[in-house]
């Protein structure tokens, strides 16, 4: 019983959409549009915040070498090794960086341990109050990250404590790096000391490098790598300046602003169609309504109908929204683009609220249809 | 149990200012065959409506099956369009996209459930048979008529409504509908149709003849 209820319905579903091909195809094209470019805007979007999140205060970097994720730390020794495997020629600047965190005079800070020789061309976006200290092996001069240096109230050419058991080492603040990144945060040390202080020698979380790119070298180079230090995760991260940092923001601004036009455009089309669609069938409405239907069946029938189509949409959007995130991905990002879960259901629930939100008015308007006006016979 | 099926006590249906039924006072008893007539605009199809719970009325007393009508809401109308009455237009208002036999059943699927035999067995007695897979595009007129004949029949309601249910077909296929008739009312099934043409009076038990929204003549037959 309740599965001939159902089949009717499923019947008066398929046929009245397949009797108004040419309108449900319209539909069908503006909400698979509606859904491809929300699919390929939201791709890009979340995989380039992803790809970045950790990499976007690297500006200066374009190749990230460091442990894999469960074998604690990088050796400095295989770091040695691979600086001695890269050609002189294309190697600009590299550091290993070590976090620990320690005891000054006033709290506990985190500290960064990195080659200072090397960070004006690893991290030339550094904006430097006072100067930076140029030394490798500087056991005197630190620098300090400008939130944490606002929070202990230190200023340049202030002197902060290093406290352990009876151990005291005394430094003195040679700049303060304001970078809008996490150094904000940290004291930055020399990386020996901080080595040697954490006991921790001959250790790194991880390095990162800047490589001259102009050939297309760093594949190359992170081929070769991964085959020859197998334990470690070898990478080319994309090279993105402060100031493309900001063209960045304001693309993904514009491809929102896109895809949320593109979504009220394929909501007013999905609208007309279905407004028109719906008025050629006012009186196959009245005839159900004298016929006994509940009004809210007309209504569940051309829901019912809508997502119908808005599935079929959906499917076909998420394919040729991949497709169109990895075209976007390759020419303004030069990367493929991975579509993560969250692109999946954002699509399904834009798509299928626009599809509802289109067919709602004209939905309710074929529910009050009159019928004693609409059969009537003249 | 009320003896009518319908009645109707000083019945009123204004459109704004256009008294469309003035003061109408009918019965029409349990397996009655009864003719609504008069001339163009004169108020039937308003009548109809308003028995068929498709409009309400404005002033008076509609009973439907002893059941008075102005206290059923949007459901209990719709329930006893659903369970009691079949339906016949002037035009044949079929679903395009459904063919004769799922036209017929979708009666039955608003009334309780579909039984495709039953559905069937209505469309081989208005002689359709052959044509039950068949779009109403692909019908004659007549056929779409008596596929409409079919549907309105195949819940058992007791009452049929037909307003000009002939307007539209030639004399042969009057016929056919007329006989039809003639045989659900040996059935005891209590008709009202309203129509035009003087001759098909003939066949009922009595003539009820509205001008402006009056009754103004009731002849017996
Ligand atoms: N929905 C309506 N709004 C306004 N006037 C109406 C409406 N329906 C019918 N009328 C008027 O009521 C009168 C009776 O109409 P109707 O019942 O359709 O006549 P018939 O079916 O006898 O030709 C006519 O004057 C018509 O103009
Ligand atoms: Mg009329």
């Amino acid at each position: 019983m309740a599965a001939s209820k159902q089949s009717m319905g499923r019947l008066l579903v398929i046929r009245s959409l397949k009797l108004r091909m040419r309108r449900v195809v319209i539909v069908l094209a503006a909400l698979t549009m509606g859904a491809a470019i929300i699919t390929a805007m939201a791709g890009v979007y979340f995989d380039i915040n992803e790809k970045m999140s950790h990499e976007l205060r690297s500006y200066g970097a374009n190749f990230f070498v460091g442990p894999k994720e469960d074998q604690g730390t990088l050796s400095t020794t295989d770091y040695q090794h691979i600086v001695a495997l890269l050609p002189e020629a294309d190697r600009v600047a590299s550091s290993p960086y070590l976090y620990g965190l320690v005891q000054t005079d006033l709290e506990q800070v985190v500290a960064m341990g990195v080659d200072f020789g090397q960070m004006k061309k690893l991290a030339p976006f550094w904006q430097v109050l006072g100067e930076r200290v140029g030394v490798s092996f500087d056991e005197r001069n630190v620098m300090i990250g400008s939130k944490l240096a606002q929070r202990l109230e230190l200023k340049v050419g202030a002197k902060i404590n290093l406290l352990q058991g009876n151990k005291r080492h005394t430094f003195t603040i040679k700049g303060i790096v304001n970078s809008g990144g996490d150094e904000d945060n940290y004291l930055i040390v020399n990386l020996s000391f901080l080595q040697k202080w954490l006991h921790q020698s001959d250790q790194a979380h991880y390095a990162l490098f800047s490589i001259d790119n102009n050939m297309g070298q760093v594949s190359t180079i992170a081929q070769q790598l991964k085959k020859q230090f197998p334990n470690l995760v070898s990478r080319p991260i994309l090279k993105v300046s402060a100031s493309e940092g900001k063209v960045l923001d304001k693309i993904k601004l514009l491809m929102g602003v896109v895809a949320l036009v593109i979504l009220v455009l394929s909501i007013l089309c999905v609208n007309t169609t279905l407004t028109a669609m719906m008025s050629e069938r006012r009186r196959e409405f009245a005839l159900q309504i004298a016929l006994g239907a509940p009004r809210k069946q007309i209504m569940s029938q051309i829901m019912q109908e809508t997502l119908l189509m808005a599935g079929i949409s959906i499917v076909l959007g998420l394919a040729l929204g991949y497709v169109l995130a990895q075209i976007l991905g390759h020419t303004v990002f030069s990367a493929s683009i991975n579509i993560r879960l969250p692109v999946f259901v954002l699509t399904v629930l834009l798509s299928v609220s626009a599809a509802l939100l289109a067919a709602y008015i004209p939905a309710v308007r074929a529910m009050k249809v009159d019928p004693a006006k609409v059969l009537k016979g003249e | 149990m009320s003896e009518f099926a319908i009645e109707t006590r000083g019945l009123v249906k204004r459109f704004g200012q256009v008294c469309a039924l003035d003061n109408v006072n009918i019965a029409v008893r349990k397996g009655e065959f009864v003719a609504i007539m008069g001339a163009s605009g004169s108020g039937k199809t308003t009548l109809m409506n308003i028995l068929t719970c498709l409009d309400t009325h404005t002033e008076g007393q509609v009973f439907l099956d002893g059941q008075e009508a102005s206290l059923l809401d949007e459901d209990g109308r719709r329930n006893f369009r659903a369970e009691k009455i079949g339906l016949l237009f002037q035009q044949f208002h079929l679903i395009p996209y459904l063919t004769a036999l799922q036209n017929v059943m979708l009666a039955q699927h608003y009334h309780s459930v579909t039984e495709e035999d039953a559905a069937k067995k209505v469309l081989e007695d208005v002689g359709l048979g052959h044509r039950m897979d068949h779009l109403p595009s692909q019908l004659s007129g007549g056929e779409q008529q008596r596929v409409c004949i079919a549907r309105a029949l195949v819940n058992d309601c007791p009452i049929l409504f037909a307003d000009e249910p002939t307007g539209n077909l030639d004399e042969a296929n009057e016929k056919i509908v007329l006989d039809i008739f003639q045989k659900l009312h040996a059935n005891k099934h209590t008709i009202i149709m309203v129509t035009h043409n003087p001759d098909l009076g003939r066949y009922t038990d009595r003539v009820i003849r509205l001008q402006h929204g009056k009754v103004i003549e009731e002849v017996q037959n």
